[in-house]
Formats: structure tokens, C-alpha cells, sequence
């Protein structure tokens, strides 16, 4: 018989346990059951904590947004030019997918699947960056300090590189990139994104 | 109350982009007049209070109005 926890620690460790299954299976490819049997405990306790799946996939999620980034610090830190603050903010963003990739693999399941709580949450995390980058181009771009390029399809081209470096180091964990550091990496994304913003 | 100086639409922005434009605002302002900003990001309570921490502005007044935040922030 499960040891007896108190309903927080009850409630963290169902959380904990779910947030596995859900990476690795997405929200379709768990049921109820199986979280309960992993814990080693029945379905019923678990809906003492949570009314129903869908529930408890969207405290998974909302755990990982009250760690929202805080992107102030990127903001109001010097220099504040466009490249430099991009950078701190990628920076702070790969530290937050860094330290929990499973949240990286529930991105990749939701899209997939289809799941509108998940894919919004996911897009709204994504748009902190997508959305600096258009509105900070467009006003490069208004001091004529850039060529003419699409600011939203620029922040999607962004995105895209990023999340490919994510996906190479946590999903696929491709060899041919396993000794070059994740920093290494974004560096030179960086480098070549400027290169192709660049007047 | 402090009079309301300029006012900052930052309705439908994602962090950090209310952050950054009332940066800016700020910057155009002088000492102890007031911005008010308008965000619907409800992450943007908290950013504000840190921004305001960080920058050592005043935030006068920090409301919920019908799914909108307000926040006050008067100059230093």
C-alpha cells in the first residue's frame, strides 16, 4: 500500500508524475489509469485532487507558467540595443527549456494532437520573443536602419532556428551535435539571424 | 490623486513588450508626472511591480478593470 502523504505532497507528486507521461505520451496517450498506477495508487485518489484529465493537463501547465520567464531584467539591463537584448531573452528563455526539457516534449505532443490549452500556452510563451522581434524591427526599420524585410515572418524564422536547436539538443540529442555546447549554438544563430536582418 | 500625464495603450502586447514601451514613454516624461498604462497580459502585474522595483519609478496605483490591468507610474 502507497505510503500516506499529506494533500500537498499528494498533489505535487501526482503533478510530477504527470508531467512524464504527458511528455512522453502526450494528453491523449494517458489515461487516468495509468498516472494512478505509476503512483501506486487508485484513479480515485487522484480525482480527489483534480475533477478530470483535462484538469490536471492544465495545472501541469500552469505550473510551468507561474515560472513564466521574467524578461524585465533583458529589458532594462544595458546595452539595450536590439541584438542585446534578443540575446539576454534567448538566453533566459533556453535556461527555462533547459531546466524542465519535458515541457519542450508536451510543446511537440500538443501540436501535434491538437490541443487548444496547450497549443495557446505554448504560442503565448513563444510570442515574448516572436513579438519583440517584430515590433523591434519595425522600428529599426522605421529609422531606416534595416533592409526590407517581414518583421513577423523575421520573429517566425527566429523561432523556428531556435526551437530546432531545442529540439536537436533534448529530443533528438543528434550526435553529430552532442559536443558543441547549447550556448555555442545559439551564439551562432544569433550571429547568422543579424547577418540576415542586416542592411 | 496624482493627474495622469500620458497614457499608454498596451492592450493585447505579451510580456515584454508593455515593459519596453512604457520604457520609452517614461523617458519622454519629467519628474513626478504620471503614466498610465493599459495591459491585458496578466502576467503584466507582476511585471510592472518589478519594473518599477528596478527603475525606482513610483507605481501610484495598480487596478483590475474589466479584464484590463491599469497601472499608474509616476516618474522619479
Amino acid at each position: 500500500m502507497a505510503k500516506r502523504l499529506k494533500a500537498a505532497e499528494r498533489k505535487a507528486s501526482i503533478l510530477a508524475v504527470a508531467k512524464v507521461l504527458f511528455a512522453d505520451k502526450g494528453y491523449h496517450g494517458v489515461s487516468v489509469d495509468e498516472i494512478a498506477k505509476r503512483l501506486g495508487v487508485s484513479p480515485a485518489i487522484l480525482y480527489q485532487h483534480f475533477p478530470s484529465k483535462e484538469a490536471l493537463y492544465e495545472e501541469v501547465l500552469s505550473e510551468n507558467s507561474a515560472k513564466r520567464e521574467s524578461y524585465i531584467e533583458a529589458i532594462l539591463t544595458e546595452p539595450t540595443d536590439f541584438v542585446s537584448v534578443l540575446k539576454r531573452m534567448t538566453s533566459i528563455y533556453v535556461e527555462s527549456v533547459s531546466s524542465d526539457p519535458d515541457f519542450l516534449r508536451m510543446e511537440l505532443m500538443s501540436a501535434l494532437e491538437g490541443s487548444h490549452t496547450a497549443t495557446s500556452f505554448f504560442e503565448r510563451r513563444w510570442r515574448s520573443i516572436t513579438d519583440y522581434i517584430e515590433y523591434s524591427l519595425n522600428e529599426l526599420r522605421a529609422e531606416n536602419q534595416l533592409t526590407r524585410i517581414n518583421s513577423r515572418i523575421a520573429g517566425l524564422m527566429y523561432q523556428g532556428m531556435l526551437r530546432e536547436v531545442l529540439y536537436t539538443k533534448y529530443i533528438t540529442e543528434d550526435v553529430r551535435y552532442k559536443d558543441m555546447p547549447l550556448e555555442t549554438m545559439i551564439d551562432e544563430l544569433v550571429k547568422m539571424f543579424v547577418m540576415a536582418i542586416d542592411k | 490623486m496624482s493627474e495622469i500625464t500620458q497614457e499608454l495603450d498596451a492592450r493585447g502586447l505579451n510580456c515584454p513588450l508593455p515593459i519596453l514601451r512604457a520604457k520609452k514613454s517614461i523617458a519622454g516624461l519629467t519628474t513626478g508626472e504620471v503614466l498610465r498604462i493599459t495591459a491585458t497580459d496578466p502576467g503584466s502585474v507582476k511585471d510592472f511591480e518589478a519594473f518599477c522595483k528596478q527603475t525606482g519609478h513610483a507605481l501610484v496605483s495598480s487596478t483590475e478593470d474589466n479584464g484590463a490591468f491599469v497601472f499608474d507610474i509616476q516618474k522619479s
